[in-house]
């Protein structure tokens, strides 16, 4: 008796979650943001099946179809998105356990992978699950010149057993970064080593760069030359991660502050041939004719961050919406905190870039749809476009409102967070 | 420049002088009436068209505008549609003493040559000239507290100052000593890496243990002293002077409010034993975990002066921060005020700070207090700033907006009837926004070129 009352339990639970898993969401909206094609902010409804959107109708007066759970709130937007952040390999604890972001060991560790150090149990990813953010890039830290490939996740996985990086990754790698300015050589000069002049770090890069090419023609000349074993190049991983950097199929990330910094990034990139954009560029706005003729997008950095050096002494609120209006396409990002707050929260950022010329749309814009282009992933996210991922945040008011909430998010059609639940 | 050294020495005379040779030395003394706009008094409701009359650096009237009387030959602003607070007092602040841009070399927080510096003074230190205090009035702050770091126990004496002046003489309000600085928990605690006390908390507690057990002695030595002299005892003999003790004196006599950094609840706990010990006036820093020991802090009326910020860590004792914290505390009948602890946040953004209390429970109106007059009464204050009555300082901030959105300016700052901030002017603007250094490197606005 007991064991059938165990095995009736057992398929009670199994029914429901299976239940679960397949449950069908519909999203209604007193103003809704799909930020696809046309106009935004009015009534709607997004259908949800099997983690994608299915369809969106406009209009009040909307009915959820049979079989669809209804989710209610004010405002819906598409799950936003951080173009540039370190959580995930930058713990909340900051202590050594937890801190993942910088091997600053050698000044070239393109080798390294965020994939190989992200945590996807880390609590960070779920207080910016909690503040709507869905997917994010996580980069290496700011210390190296060259400091490793990023890559592109969600902040939730699906399901109810713990995700593993291969199953929250959007792009496993999804760019180098390099680093540019004062970071790189107070890093290597409090060591005597190597970098400590912006000359050098910029000579390192170049000389990287420059190698790598010299590399991958090694190579072709040995298969080119029948491909024999005895003769084949000895590997070197550093250089054959820059391979498709220079060959132009993987972007190049260069983080750089002050606006010689910039310039710096755009002179390599542009003599190397880069597909590239800059990240940070706290003083972006002082050179926004430069930057629109190098035809590279911008992740401008988070503007509540303090100005803990010179080179971010400039930074302004209106960064964001000055570049926007000189036509460089933008992404905002949460960048690398050493300190208290562990992160910066991109929601709260894109707040202060709406209330300081970008507008709220814009702004939002900014954080979804248009990063999503930016970082070439707008193929899965970044608008509520039937056929993309159901990764989609809710609010009780306009979503940068200092007192407004994030009620529910959902990421890949499943509820990954409810306020009080 | 000039202009604000004549206007500053002018507000020095209203303040310490005479109000007569001010108001014949300069017209800006005129009488001023704010017009048209949402008052918040704080000390009442708000008043939905208000007038604010100002006189002489203080307030004179304040009231709906059909019912007061605005003096002839007053100066009227009109800002209807505008709103008006309080000046802001942030209750926690390094301004001037944390330069921006952060340089270390010209930073002088902390302290690090010894965990007990209760001699050190933040006045010693502040650079009037400092962007962030123009910053700061781009916030809306008119009144800080700036104190000295939190790598120590006892850390030193804080300077309550008006954000105006160009000396620390003129920024210094009259007839007030500031508070004591104290830290507890994780920060002091970075001794232990050079192998010096403190290494743990129970040294950090037995240490301040220590400086109070000694001033207190050194107090009973200077009371005997003083007693045998009054009863005419010529051989008396006269105890040595101890600037550091002198100064735990005056926490010991109740002069001085101690401003004690904590964040963890065990921390806040410590902080309030201690406290109990000596008999001291305690206002809780920061209180990250304070709301788990609300009840503890509301039954012996401790106020806490908090700190928002975006998101938990950093360091360990962060590590539980909650956005819920400040409405727990209000619910449990504790005051609130939000700081800014610049350089931690930015004091352009303190609205921000209570506006996300408010986000995590808070009531509004407990919220604009926590940024007015309970921040005020915690530098013992009160009775001069923190609301809009007859009376107290002129100090007052015009909004664009509702206190609380995301999308409202500070538009002006006033201290003592005296404009220090207007974002309508280019040169103000840039502390609002910021690129103030900008100027200099690339003569035309940055926006003008593109």
């Amino acid at each position: 008796m007991r064991t059938l009352r165990c095995f009736a339990w057992l398929m009670c639970l199994a029914a429901s979650t299976a239940t679960l898993q397949a449950q069908n969401f519909a999203v209604l909206a007193d103003h809704l943001y799909t930020m696809a094609d046309g106009t935004q902010g009015g009534p709607g409804m997004v259908l949800i099946r099997d983690g994608k959107v299915e369809a969106v109708r406009s209009g009040s007066q909307q009915k959820p179809p049979d079989g669809y759970t209804a989710l209610k709130a004010a405002f819906a937007t598409p799950g936003l998105i951080d173009a540039d952040t370190t959580a995930g390999i930058s713990g909340a604890y900051n202590i050594p356990a937890d801190q993942d972001q910088d091997e600053a060991t050698d000044p070239n560790t393109a080798d390294v992978r965020t994939l190989d150090s992200f945590n996807p149990n880390e609590r960070l990813l779920k207080v910016l699950n909690q503040y709507g953010v869905t997917t994010v890039q996580t980069a290496p830290g700011p210390r190296n010149p060259i400091a490793g490939r990023a890559g592109i996740f969600k902040t939730a996985g699906i399901g109810s057993a713990p995700a593993t990086v291969e199953q929250l990754a959007v792009r496993q790698e999804s760019a180098m970064v390099f680093n540019l300015g004062d970071t790189p050589k107070i890093t290597y000069g409090k060591k005597e080593k190597a970098p400590t002049t912006r000359m050098k770090t910029a000579e390192i890069i170049r000389h990287a760069l420059s190698d790598a090419k010299a590399y991958e023609e090694k190579w072709d000349k040995w298969k080119k030359e029948g491909g024999d074993i005895s003769k084949q190049p000895t590997r070197d991983m550093k250089l054959e991660a820059l391979v498709p950097v220079v060959d132009g199929k993987l972007p190049a990330i260069f983080n750089a502050y002050r606006a010689d910094d910039i310039d710096t990034a755009i002179r390599i990139g542009n003599e190397f041939h880069l597909r590239y954009m800059l990240a940070s560029v706290t003083e972006g706005y002082l050179i926004t004719d430069v930057i629109r003729r190098a035809g590279v997008p911008c992740l401008p950095g988070p503007v509540m961050q303090r100005s803990e050096s010179m080179e971010t002494a400039n930074a302004t609120f209106e960064n964001a919406a000055i570049l926007k209006r000189a036509g460089i396409p933008i992404a905002l990002m949460s960048g690398y905190e050493g300190y208290v707050p562990k992160n910066r929260i991109l929601l709260f950022e894109a707040g202060i870039a709406a209330a300081n010329g970008l507008g709220m749309e814009e702004a939002l814009r900014t954080v979804t749809a248009s990063a999503a282009k930016v970082l070439a992933i707008d193929d899965r996210v970044g608008s509520l476009d039937p056929g993309k991922d159901a990764d989609i945040a809710l609010f009780d008011g306009d979503p940068f409102e200092y007192t407004s909430h994030v009620v529910a998010v959902l990421v890949g059609g499943q509820l990954s967070y409810q306020r009080g639940k | 420049m000039r202009f604000r050294t004549v206007r500053n020495l002018c507000q020095w005379a209203v303040v310490c002088t005479s109000i007569a040779i001010c108001a014949h030395t300069a017209a800006g003394q005129a009488t001023l009436a704010i017009r048209g706009a949402k008052v918040y008094p704080i000390s009442g409701p708000p008043i939905e068209r208000g007038v604010l009359i100002v006189a002489n650096g203080k307030i004179v009237a304040v009231g709906e505008e059909s019912k007061v009387k605005i003096p002839r030959g007053a100066t009227v602003e009109d800002v209807a549609g505008k709103v008006v607070i309080p000046g802001i007092v942030d209750s926690h602040s390094h301004i001037g003493i944390s330069p921006n841009p952060m340089a270390s070399d010209s930073g002088d927080v902390n302290e690090s040559s010894g965990p007990v510096q209760p001699g050190l003074r933040a006045l010693d230190a502040i650079d009037p000239a400092d962007p962030n205090i123009r910053m700061a009035t781009a916030g809306g702050v008119t009144t800080a507290n700036i104190m000295p770091g939190s790598g120590n126990v006892m850390g030193g004496q804080t300077a309550y100052v008006k954000l105006r002046g160009n000396t620390i003489e003129q920024m210094l309000i009259q007839g007030s000593i500031g508070g004591m600085k104290m830290a507890n928990g994780e920060n002091p605690k970075h001794y232990g890496a050079k192998d010096k006390a403190p290494m743990t908390r129970m040294e950090e507690a037995a240490m301040a243990r220590g400086i109070y057990e000694k001033a207190a002695q050194y107090k009973a030595k200077w009371g005997a002293y003083n007693k045998a002299v009054a009863a005419g005892d010529k051989t008396a003999k006269l105890p040595d002077r101890d600037l550091d003790l002198d100064a735990v004196v005056e926490v010991l006599d109740g002069k001085r409010v101690v401003h004690n950094h904590t964040h963890r609840a065990d921390d806040v706990m410590t902080a309030i034993r201690l406290s109990e010990e000596f008999h001291y006036r305690l206002v809780v820093q920061h209180g990250t975990e304070s709301c788990m020991v609300a009840d503890e802090l509301a039954k012996r009326h401790i106020p806490v002066s908090f700190t928002v910020v975006d998101s938990p860590g950093g360091k360990l004792e962060t590590i539980n921060f909650d956005l819920g914290c400040p409405a727990a505390l209000e619910k449990a009948g504790v005051k609130v005020a939000f700081n800014t602890d610049d350089s931690i946040t930015s004091s352009r953004l303190i609205l921000r700070q209570a506006a996300m209390g408010v986000r995590g429970g808070m009531s509004e109106e407990a919220a604009l207090k926590g940024l007015t007059i309970y921040p005020a009464e915690m530098l013992d204050l009160g009775d001069r700033i923190g609301t809009l009555d007859p009376g107290k300082d002129a100090d007052f901030v015009v909004l664009s907006g509702p206190p609380f959105s995301v999308y409202t300016h500070v538009l002006e700052t006033w201290i003592e009837g005296q404009k220090v901030f207007d974002r309508s002017s280019p040169q103000d603007l840039r502390y609002a926004t910021g690129g103030f250094g900008v100027a200099d490197r690339f003569p035309a606005s940055p926006r003008g070129g593109n």
